[in-house]
C-alpha cells in the first residue's frame, strides 16, 4: 500500500495569552510574557509566585480545570471534528485537581484522576464513536501524540486522528517542581546566559490530522504536512537530560530520515527551551551536532506562556505551523542576554524565514526525546 | 486454543508481523519466564530483587532499585525477565536500540497520592522530590530503560479496554514502520507485571518465538496479568 501523507487540517488552543491561535501569535509578537503573579492557590511556600495561567478558570467550578479549558475549545470547533476521528489524548497529569480534592477533602475518589477516565470524557465531549488512546511521555506527550497520529495515517491504519492535549497549573505540580528546585523565581528565560529554571504554564489544544486523500475529498484547507518524526530515550537519568544531547540528536536524525529530507532543508527550530541550565544546553549541543556548520533560527515559547507540560509539544507545533504560514520565526520572549551556546541561534526578536520546513523538538523526564518535522503544504 | 511456539522459518508467517521472543511476568507471589519455563515464588520485593540478581536476570547491580516506587520495581524486574527469556543480554556500558511501551490499569495513581499526601502532611509547604519524580505514568518504563540501557522509543499508552492487545499492536506498528528493530511491551502496576519482547520477524529465523497474532487472540480475551500467564502456560507447546 502506498504511504499516505499526514496533513494538519485544523487546530486551536487556549493559553495564558487567551483563547485562540491568533491570541497566542499576537502575544508572542508583542514580546510581552504572559507569566505573572499567580493567585489561584497559595504559592508562598513555593520557589516562585508566578506562573502563566489561563484567565477565568474556576478552581471551585463544577468541572476540572482541564475540562474548563477543553469544553469551550471543542464546542467552538465541533463542526470541524468528524465523529470517526481516532482520539489521541496527551497529558502528564490530566485531572489532577480530582486527586488534590480527594486527598484534601476525602472526596471524590482519587481514581477519578486517572488519564483513562479523562480519555473517556474527551471522547464524549468530541462526540467520537471509537475508543482512543492516551499518551503520557512526560513533557514530550503531545509531540509524541502528533507523531503517533501521523504514523497511523501514513500506515493507512486511520485517515483521521484528533490530537488533544491539556495540562493545568496545579498545587501538585508547583510543589513538585519546587521540590526539584527547577523553577525560576521570576520568569523563565530560555537560552539566556542567566537562566535559572522554568516557569509553569497551562494550556489546552487540539489538532486534527487527516490523510491527504480524505482532506481533499472533504475539501479541507491544509495547514501543513507532518512529514517526519523521531522518538528516542536517553537511557541516562530520570530527571536530567543526557548532557551531550546525543539522544535528542538521534531523534532529530530519525525525524529527518522519516521525512525523507536532508538537514539543509530545515529553516527553523521550535525548541523545548525550558529555561533550565541543563535542558537548554543539551538542546544546543544536539542541534549543533545535527546541523553542523549552520546556525538556525531557534526559539522557545516557554518564556512567554510557561512550560505547559503535556500540552507543550502540540502548542509548539501549532505555533510553528503559523510561523511557516507567515514566514516568520517567533521571538524567544524573556531572552535578554543570549548564552554563548545559543548565539546566532536564539533571539529575542522575531525573524523572517522563507524555508518551508520547520523542526519541533521536546524532551521530558525519563530521558524521552521527540522530534517532528513540519512542512508547508505543497500538494505536489 | 493452543498457540504454537515454533522455530521461525519452519512455517509461513504473515509479512510485516512481529514475533514475541520472550515473556516475563510477576504476580503477587511468583515470577517467571514463559519461553524458558521458569516459575519461582518470592516473598516480597526485596527477595524478588535478590533472586533476580542471584539468577543473573539482573546482569549488573540495580543500584537505584531500592529508591524506585513499587511500580518501577516491578516494571524493571519484569523487563529484565523478558529480556532474559528472549536471550537478549544487556550491560551498563552499552546502549541498545530497543524501545519500551508501557500501560497500566491505574497510571501512577498511588505514586500521585503518596506525593500529595506527604506534601499535605508537611503543611503544604514542602514536597519531596524523591516522591514527585514518580508522578508520571511513563516513569516506571523510563527507570527500566535507564537500567537496561534501552534507547529506543519510550511511551506510556493508556487504553480504556484491551490494554495488552492494544499495546502489542502499537509495538508491532513501531517495528514494522522501521522505527525500532525491537520493543518491550509492559503492562505493570503495583500488584503485577507482564512484559513481552517484540521483534521483527526477519530477525529471529532460528529462535523460538510466538506469533504475535496468536498472542493477540489470547490478549483480547483478558488483560489481567495472572489470567494471561495461566493462558500462556496452559497453551504454549514445544
Amino acid at each position: 500500500m502506498p504511504e499516505m501523507r499526514a496533513v494538519a487540517v485544523t487546530c486551536d488552543m487556549v493559553s495564558a495569552y487567551g483563547s485562540g491561535v491568533d491570541a497566542c501569535w499576537r502575544g508572542l509578537q508583542s514580546g510581552h510574557s504572559a507569566i505573572r503573579r499567580f493567585e489561584r492557590f497559595s504559592m508562598t511556600s513555593m520557589s516562585t509566585q508566578k506562573a502563566a495561567f489561563v484567565p477565568g478558570l474556576n478552581p471551585d467550578g463544577d468541572e476540572t480545570l482541564v475540562m474548563q479549558m477543553l469544553r469551550p475549545l471543542v464546542q467552538r470547533n465541533a463542526s470541524l471534528i468528524p465523529a470517526d476521528s481516532f482520539l489521541v489524548l496527551a497529558t502528564t497529569n490530566g485531572e489532577i485537581d480530582i486527586l488534590e480534592r480527594a486527598v484534601l477533602e476525602g472526596t471524590p475518589p482519587a481514581d477519578g484522576s486517572r488519564p483513562e477516565r479523562l480519555l473517556r470524557k474527551v471522547e464524549l465531549l468530541c462526540g467520537l464513536t471509537h475508543p482512543g488512546m492516551v499518551i503520557c511521555a512526560a513533557c514530550a506527550s503531545s509531540s509524541a501524540a502528533v507523531a503517533q497520529g501521523a504514523a497511523m495515517i501514513r500506515d493507512g491504519e486511520r485517515d483521521c486522528v484528533l490530537v488533544v492535549a491539556c495540562d493545568n497549573v496545579s498545587e501538585f505540580v508547583a510543589a513538585g517542581f519546587s521540590s526539584l528546585m527547577a523553577l525560576d523565581e521570576d520568569m523563565a528565560r530560555p537560552f539566556d546566559k542567566n537562566r535559572r529554571g522554568l516557569s509553569l504554564g497551562e494550556a489546552a489544544a487540539y489538532m486534527l490530522l487527516m490523510s491527504e486523500q480524505r482532506a481533499s475529498r472533504e475539501r479541507r484547507p491544509v495547514l501543513a504536512e507532518i512529514s517526519g518524526w523521531g522518538l528516542t530515550g536517553d537511557a541516562n537519568h530520570i530527571t536530567g537530560p543526557a548532557r551531550d544531547g546525543s539522544g535528542l540528536a538521534a531523534a532529530v536524525r530519525q525525524a529527518l530520515q522519516s521525512a525523507g529530507l536532508p538537514g539543509e532543508r530545515v529553516g527553523s527550530i521550535s525548541a523545548h527551551g525550558t529555561g533550565t541550565v541543563y535542558n537548554d544546553s543539551m538542546e544546543m549541543r544536539a542541534f549543533k551536532s545535527v546541523f553542523e556548520g549552520r546556525s538556525l533560527p531557534t526559539y522557545s515559547l516557554k518564556g512567554a506562556i510557561g512550560h505547559t507540560m503535556g500540552t507543550a509539544g502540540l502548542v509548539d507545533i501549532i505555533v510553528a505551523l503559523r510561523g511557516l504560514a507567515e514566514r516568520v520565526v517567533p521571538p524567544t520572549v524573556n531572552l535578554r542576554d543570549v548564552d554563548n551556546e545559543a548565539r546566532g541561534w536564539a533571539s529575542p526578536e522575531a525573524r523572517s524565514c522563507d524555508s518551508d520546513v520547520a523542526l519541533s523538538t521536546n524532551s521530558g523526564f525519563g530521558g524521552i526525546n521527540c522530534a517532528v518535522v513540519l512542512r508547508r503544504w505543497d500538494p505536489d | 486454543m493452543r498457540c504454537g511456539v515454533e522455530k521461525m522459518g519452519s512455517r509461513l508467517t504473515l509479512p510485516g508481523m512481529s514475533v514475541i521472543t520472550g515473556i516475563g511476568w510477576i504476580t503477587g507471589t511468583e515470577y517467571g519466564c514463559v519461553m524458558k519455563k521458569v516459575r519461582q515464588p518470592y516473598a516480597d520485593v526485596g527477595s524478588l530483587r535478590s533472586s533476580l540478581e542471584r539468577e543473573s536476570v539482573f546482569s549488573y547491580p540495580a543500584k537505584r532499585f531500592g529508591k524506585y516506587d513499587l511500580a518501577s520495581q516491578l516494571t524493571c524486574g519484569v523487563a529484565a525477565l523478558a529480556l532474559y527469556d528472549a536471550g537478549v543480554s544487556y550491560s551498563e556500558d552499552r546502549r541498545q536500540d530497543i524501545g519500551i511501551l508501557g500501560t497500566s490499569s491505574d497510571g501512577c495513581l498511588q505514586s500521585n497520592v503518596d506525593f500529595f499526601r506527604d506534601f499535605v502532611a508537611n503543611g503544604r509547604t514542602r514536597g519531596r522530590a524523591g516522591l514527585f519524580v514518580y508522578t508520571l505514568p511513563s516513569i516506571p518504563i523510563a527507570e527500566a530503560a535507564i537500567y537496561l540501557k534501552l534507547q529506543g522509543p519510550l511511551l506510556y499508552l493508556g487504553f480504556s479496554r484491551e490494554q495488552i492487545s492494544s499495546l502489542l499492536t502499537r509495538a508491532d506498528k513501531i517495528i514494522t514502520r522501521g522505527e525500532s528493530p525491537a520493543m518491550l511491551a509492559v503492562k505493570a502496576s503495583e500488584e503485577d507485571a507482564l512484559c513481552f519482547v517484540v521483534r521483527r520477524e526477519g530477525d529471529v529465523s532460528t529462535q523460538t518465538a510466538l506469533r504475535l497474532e496468536t498472542l493477540l487472540d489470547i490478549a483480547q480475551q483478558t488483560s489481567a496479568v495472572d489470567e494471561m500467564v495461566l493462558a500462556l502456560f496452559g497453551h504454549v507447546t514445544w
